[in-house]
């Protein structure tokens, strides 16, 4: 079968026809190319013609200076690769997008699962958990439709973004209807839904205002992270820093002071939001309250 | 288009075979691609849509051009656009009649597809 370059989502390409219809600008600049290399070389030939005696002749072997530039499509992951062999652990990265300062969590050599209930903290398989799908205030029921080992616990769409976990493969998605969620309970997999932040590269709007702290599992590239910001944020500029970022899909974790933590190369655990919000004051934990699990392969 | 061709998407552990004029677009899930039919049926593939896209290519031919690849994450029907916004992002493949589905896909390709529409409308 014929091999087809990979697309970009600012390009559109007729199916069994043509090459894909690029940007008009390219042509421009490809145009701007061409003439600035014929510019280049009627001046070297012009320096030539001179006789150059008084030049000195630089020696072959000269140090030149080159800058590599990676092709759009290149995959560039973010995270280490590493051996494959090697426990799992979850890659800390602290980095800073249009003034929104974040923390990377990219799990390696782990796989994802959901979880309903109070987590074991002393549990050391776990190498990365965060609150997941919200809760509602008014009876303590999972927001949204929600499948945990196949077994359907929630129903109905209130946010339209969702992440299914089929066999060792995360989704995350916006749609109204995701055949995922079939496919979850079909196979014993995973499903929760939760505000769309980014959609194909795009930044979605939500309603709910007011700055937090935020925090969001996403698909780079086909690498999936997990993303906090280290401030108070808005969605909107938490969505921005994710685009920038250059997360295809996005969607929202619950944030502010709910409890996670991540264990990294060296075994350090790193704990955020409060773990008391639960256990002190007017707050009673829900018995739904739900997690995503990153556990040692 | 043949009367009667019908486009035939094998995995290995399924198959699903559909006249291409009854499919309104097709969106990628990651690792899965979902075909949206004309009767509202939604139908997930358990390959990529690249891999769906190859497909087409290769049992249509020309045929194929009905169909018409919007980034990384749509194939759609271009027998079924029935309005475009670019400012919005927002694509409706309708019948005018039994359905209508909006869809979300980036400025540029939007533009693209209405400059590639517009020019098949007068005919360049």
């Amino acid at each position: 079968m014929k091999e087809l370059r990979e697309l970009r989502d600012d390009e559109i390409r007729i199916v069994g026809g043509d090459r894909p219809r690029r940007n008009k600008r390219r042509p421009i600049l490809w145009i701007a190319s061409a003439v600035a290399a014929v510019a280049i070389a009627i001046a070297v030939l012009i320096l030539v013609a001179r006789g150059g005696q008084d030049t000195p002749t630089q020696p072959q072997h000269a140090p030149q200076t080159s800058i590599a530039i990676a092709p759009a499509d290149t995959v560039q992951h973010l995270g280490r690769e590493t051996d494959a062999r090697a426990a799992g652990f979850t890659e800390l990265i602290d980095t800073a997008i249009n003034d929104v300062p974040l923390c990377l969590y990219i799990p390696h050599n782990a796989s994802m699962t959901l979880h309903v209930g109070r987590l074991d903290k002393t549990d050391s398989t776990i190498v990365f958990a965060a609150q997941a799908a919200d809760i509602r205030a008014d009876n303590g029921g999972i927001v949204g439709a929600f499948v945990l080992a196949g077994e359907p616990l929630s129903w109905g769409l209130s946010k339209k973004g969702y992440c299914a976990v089929i066999g060792d493969t995360v989704t995350i998605g916006m749609a109204d209807n995701s055949p995922l969620f079939e496919r979850a309970t079909e196979t014993g997999g995973y499903f929760f839904r939760q505000y769309p932040l980014v959609s194909n590269g795009q930044l979605v709007e939500n309603n709910p205002k007011g700055k937090s702290i935020r925090r969001a599992i996403c698909d780079r590239q086909g690498e999936i992270m997990m993303v906090g910001t280290l401030d108070t944020e808005s969605f909107h500029d938490f969505s921005q820093a994710l685009v920038d970022l250059g997360v295809d899909q996005a969607i929202y974790l619950v944030g502010a002071s709910s409890f996670g933590w991540a264990v990294d190369g060296s075994g350090m655990r790193h704990e955020f939001g409060n773990e008391n919000t639960y256990t002190s004051g007017r707050h009673k934990m829900s018995d739904n309250i739900s997690y995503i699990v990153w556990r040692r392969k | 288009m043949a009367v009667g061709r019908f486009l035939t998407i094998t995995t290995s552990v399924d198959l699903v075979r559909i006249a291409p004029d009854r499919i309104v677009y097709i969106s990628s899930d990651g690792n899965y691609s979902t075909i949206v039919q004309a009767d509202g049926e939604m139908r997930m593939l358990s390959c990529q849509l690249g891999q769906v896209e190859r497909t087409i290519a290769a049992q249509l031919g020309t045929d194929g051009n009905l169909f018409i690849r919007i980034g990384k994450s749509l194939i759609i029907n271009r027998n079924y656009v029935y309005y475009i916004n670019i400012p919005k992002q927002k694509l409706t493949l309708s019948d005018a009649a039994t359905f209508s589905h909006t869809v979300v896909a980036s400025k540029e390709a939007l533009k693209q597809l209405k400059e590639l529409l517009e020019k098949e409308a007068n005919g360049l």
